[in-house]
C-alpha cells in the first residue's frame, strides 16, 4: 500500500475547495463551506477556504461571511479560469505544506476533475459523489456517504490511514448557509509560482451554455397550453413575483417559449418555494416536475383539471381574466412599499 | 444508442435477422458500467428504488387511479390478476384506461382483483434502459411474489409489462400473463363480451410494438374492435409488422425527443391521412406520444384505447 504523504497525527483543519465562475461561487461550495463548519464545529479544528483566483479578493472576504475561519487566497492569471494542471500544482503544494485533515470539494465537472488527480499526487484516498459526510470527534476520521446503485447499497466510506481524507459532495445535498457579514477572519496570500510545463492549456474563449436554470428558482410561473402562447403576460406577472419562468411540454412544442424551460419528466424537475401553474392540465408527466414545490397555486378554466389535485390553492377561471387582476394587485402592492 | 426504441422494426427488415435492438440494450449495459449514460437516466432508476415506479410519484397512492370504483384485493381464486402498471396506475390519462378495464370486467362479472398499492413495478424501465442488473433484481422478487400470491392469470394494461411477465421473467408454475385485449377477444369468443347496439364511429387501429412486433398480437385488438357493430376499421398503410413507432419505447418516455424527430408526429399524419375519427392503440405510452403529436395539429381526432372504445360501445347499447 501506498503510503501516506504525511501521518495523520500531523494532520489539522478542514478545507474546502471554493469553485467560482465570473465572480460568483458555484452553490456547491457555499454549501461545502456550511457543512465544513459544523463538521470543524464538532472537531474544534480551523475552517479553512481555498480560493485560487485571477483577480479581486471579493470571493475572499465572501467565504468568511459564509462560515470560514480562515481563506487561503492563490492569485494568478492562469488561475483566472480553472484548468487542471496549473490548479492541481496550487492545491497539491499547498496541501503538502499546510497538512490539513480533511479536504473537500464539489463533485462539480471541474471539482471531479482535479478530486482525482489530487488524490494520485498525495497518495491518498477520496470518496467520491458523497451524499452526507459525518465526522468522528475524537478521531477526527470522516464518514463519507456514497450511494450505489445497481445493488441499491447505501456504502459509507472512511479513509482512516492516509491524509488529506478526500470527499466530492453532490451539488444540493446540503443547504446553504445564511451569510453573516460579521464574521471576518485572516486572508492569508499565497505566492504561486507555476512552471511553464504546467500551462500547456491555454483557454482561448469561454462559451456558457446558453439557457436558463429554473432547477435553482425560489418562484416560478409556469405557462401551458391554456396561456395560448401569451408568455409576455407571463413575463409581466413573472416580473412581479420576481419570479422565474417554466413552460409544460406543450408550451415548448409549440415554439413559444425554449426547451430549457420545460418543466417535468423530460424536463427539469424545480423545487421553487412557490409554484403558479396557469392553464396547464396537470399531466403526470408534468407534475413530477413540480410536486417537490412548496406551495402550488393553479390556475385552470377546467374545474375538473387533474393540476388541482396536485395544487395547494385551486384557481379555477380563465387565466386570461385572473392574471391581469393578479398582476394589478401585485404591482399596486409593490407601489405602496416603494 | 440512446435513440433506439427498442421497436425491433429494423429487426423487421434485416435480412440477417440481427437482433438489433437487444444490440443496443448491451450498448446501454456497458453504459452503465462505464458510469456513461445520459442525464436524466439514472433518476429514472432512482424512482424504481425509492418509489417503486419511473414516474417518481408516491407508492402510496399507486391505487388512486381506482377512486370511486370498488376493486377487491385479488385473492387466489379470482379468474385474473388485475395488473394495472405504473403508468396507468399514475398518469391521470391512463388511468381512464385502468378504470375502463375494470368496469368491463365488472360488467362481463369477472372475479379479478389487483394488488392495490402493493403492486410492483415490472422493471421495464430498466430493462429498456439497459440496466439490467437492477432489472434482474426487481424479476426475481416480482416471480417469487407472484408465486406466492398464486397469480396464475394475469392480465395487463401495458403490452410492456406483458412484455417483461413473457420474456423476461423466470418460469412461474400456471403463469399465463395477457396483455388485455387478448383477454377481451377471449372473453368476446366465450359469449361472455358481447355488444348490441350500434357504436358509429371510423377507427384507426396503431398497433404498439411491444404487442405486435415483439410479442405477435395483431389479432387480438383487431378482433375486438371487429366485434363493435357500427365501428368501422380502416387500416393505415404501415401496419401490423410493418407498423411505424410512437417513438415512446427503449426508455424514450424518460428521455425528450424534439418536435420534428418525433416518430409519433409521422404516425398521427398517417393516421389523418386515414380520415378517422378515433386513432384506436392500446398502450398507455403510444396514448401519451400520439397525442401530443396530436396536439401539435388542429385536427378533432381523437386517441381511444381499445378499452375506452369497448367502454363506449357497451354504454351505447345501456343508451339505446
Amino acid at each position: 500500500m501506498v503510503e501516506s504523504l504525511y501521518p495523520a497525527g500531523d494532520a489539522r483543519g478542514i478545507w474546502v475547495y471554493l469553485e467560482h465562475t465570473d465572480g460568483r461561487f458555484e452553490g456547491v461550495s457555499l454549501e461545502l463551506l456550511g457543512r465544513g463548519r459544523s463538521l470543524a464545529d464538532v472537531t474544534g479544528e480551523r475552517l479553512t477556504a481555498l480560493l485560487l483566483s485571477g483577480d479581486g479578493s471579493a470571493l475572499a472576504e465572501q467565504a468568511l461571511g459564509y462560515g470560514a475561519d480562515r481563506v487561503l487566497f492563490a492569485r494568478h492569471p492562469a488561475l483566472s479560469v480553472y484548468t487542471t494542471l496549473p490548479s492541481a500544482r496550487v492545491v497539491a503544494d499547498l496541501v503538502t505544506q499546510r497538512r490539513p485533515s480533511i479536504l473537500l470539494l464539489g463533485a462539480t465537472v471541474n471539482g471531479r476533475d482535479l478530486a482525482g488527480r489530487l488524490a494520485v499526487r498525495l497518495r491518498t484516498g477520496l470518496t467520491a459523489d458523497c451524499t452526507d459526510l459525518l465526522i468522528d470527534k475524537e478521531s477526527g476520521v470522516l464518514s463519507g456517504e456514497v450511494t450505489g446503485f445497481g445493488q441499491g447499497i447505501l456504502a459509507t466510506i472512511q479513509c482512516p490511514d492516509t491524509r488529506p481524507q478526500m470527499a466530492t459532495v453532490r451539488p444540493g445535498v446540503f443547504a446553504r448557509p445564511v451569510f453573516d457579514p460579521t464574521r471576518s477572519g485572516p486572508i492569508e496570500g499565497i505566492a504561486v509560482e507555476i512552471p511553464e510545463d504546467d500551462l500547456r492549456v491555454r483557454v482561448i474563449r469561454r462559451s456558457p451554455r446558453r439557457g436558463a436554470d429554473i432547477t435553482q428558482a425560489e418562484r416560478l410561473v409556469i405557462g401551458g397550453r391554456g396561456i395560448q402562447g401569451d408568455f409576455a403576460l407571463l413575463r409581466r406577472l413573472a416580473r412581479a413575483l420576481k419570479a422565474d419562468i417554466g413552460a409544460t411540454r406543450v408550451a415548448v412544442d409549440q415554439g413559444w417559449i425554449g426547451h430549457d424551460r420545460m418543466v417535468g419528466q423530460t424536463g427539469s424537475v424545480t423545487r421553487p418555494k412557490l409554484a403558479l401553474v396557469c392553464g396547464a392540465s396537470g399531466a403526470m408527466q408534468f407534475t413530477v416536475g413540480i410536486q417537490e414545490s412548496e406551495t402550488v397555486v393553479a390556475i385552470n378554466s377546467d374545474p375538473e383539471a387533474p393540476i388541482f389535485e396536485v395544487a395547494d390553492y385551486c384557481i379555477a377561471d380563465d387565466v386570461f381574466q385572473v392574471l391581469p387582476q393578479l398582476i394589478e394587485a401585485l404591482d399596486q402592492k409593490a407601489g405602496r412599499k416603494g | 444508442m440512446w435513440w433506439c426504441t427498442t421497436c425491433r422494426a429494423c429487426e423487421e427488415q434485416c435480412p440477417r435477422g440481427v437482433p438489433i435492438a437487444d444490440v443496443m440494450l448491451a450498448l446501454r449495459r456497458l453504459a452503465w458500467q462505464d458510469r456513461s449514460v445520459p442525464e436524466g437516466v439514472s433518476p429514472v432508476m432512482w424512482a424504481l428504488h425509492w418509489d417503486g415506479n419511473p414516474w417518481r410519484r408516491p407508492p402510496s397512492q399507486r391505487a388512486v387511479w381506482a377512486r370511486g370504483v370498488n376493486i377487491n384485493r385479488f385473492q387466489r381464486s379470482d379468474e385474473i390478476l388485475f395488473y394495472v402498471g405504473c403508468t396507468a396506475s399514475y398518469d391521470n390519462r391512463s388511468q381512464r384506461v385502468a378504470r375502463a378495464l375494470a368496469g368491463i370486467f365488472g360488467t362481463v362479472g369477472v372475479s379479478f382483483g389487483t394488488l392495490g398499492d402493493e403492486e410492483p413495478c415490472c422493471g421495464d424501465a430498466a430493462y429498456a434502459l439497459g440496466q439490467h442488473d437492477y432489472m434482474k433484481q426487481i424479476v426475481q422478487r416480482n416471480a417469487e411474489r407472484f408465486a406466492e400470491e398464486g397469480v396464475q392469470r394475469v392480465v395487463t394494461v401495458s403490452p410492456h409489462c406483458q412484455d417483461m411477465f413473457l420474456n423476461q421473467y423466470p418460469p412461474i408454475e400456471g403463469f399465463q400473463p395477457l396483455h388485455y385485449t387478448q383477454y377481451l377477444a377471449q372473453l368476446i369468443q366465450e359469449g361472455r363480451l358481447g355488444f348490441e347496439a350500434e357504436f358509429k364511429v371510423k377507427a384507426t387501429f396503431h398497433d404498439p410494438c411491444y404487442l405486435g412486433r415483439r410479442n405477435g398480437i395483431y389479432d387480438p385488438p383487431r378482433d375486438v374492435l371487429a366485434a363493435i357493430p357500427g365501428l368501422e376499421l380502416v387500416e393505415m398503410p404501415q401496419s401490423r409488422a410493418d407498423a411505424l413507432c410512437c417513438g415512446g419505447g427503449g426508455g424514450r418516455m424518460w428521455i425528450e425527443t424534439k418536435v420534428g424527430e418525433r416518430f409519433s408526429d409521422l404516425r398521427v399524419r398517417e393516421a389523418l391521412d386515414t380520415r378517422a375519427e378515433v386513432l384506436v392503440t392500446a398502450c398507455p405510452h403510444c396514448i401519451a406520444c400520439l397525442e401530443d403529436s396530436l396536439k401539435q395539429t388542429d385536427s378533432p381526432m381523437r386517441v381511444m384505447d381499445v378499452a375506452e372504445v369497448v367502454v363506449g360501445a357497451l354504454s351505447a347499447g345501456r343508451h339505446a
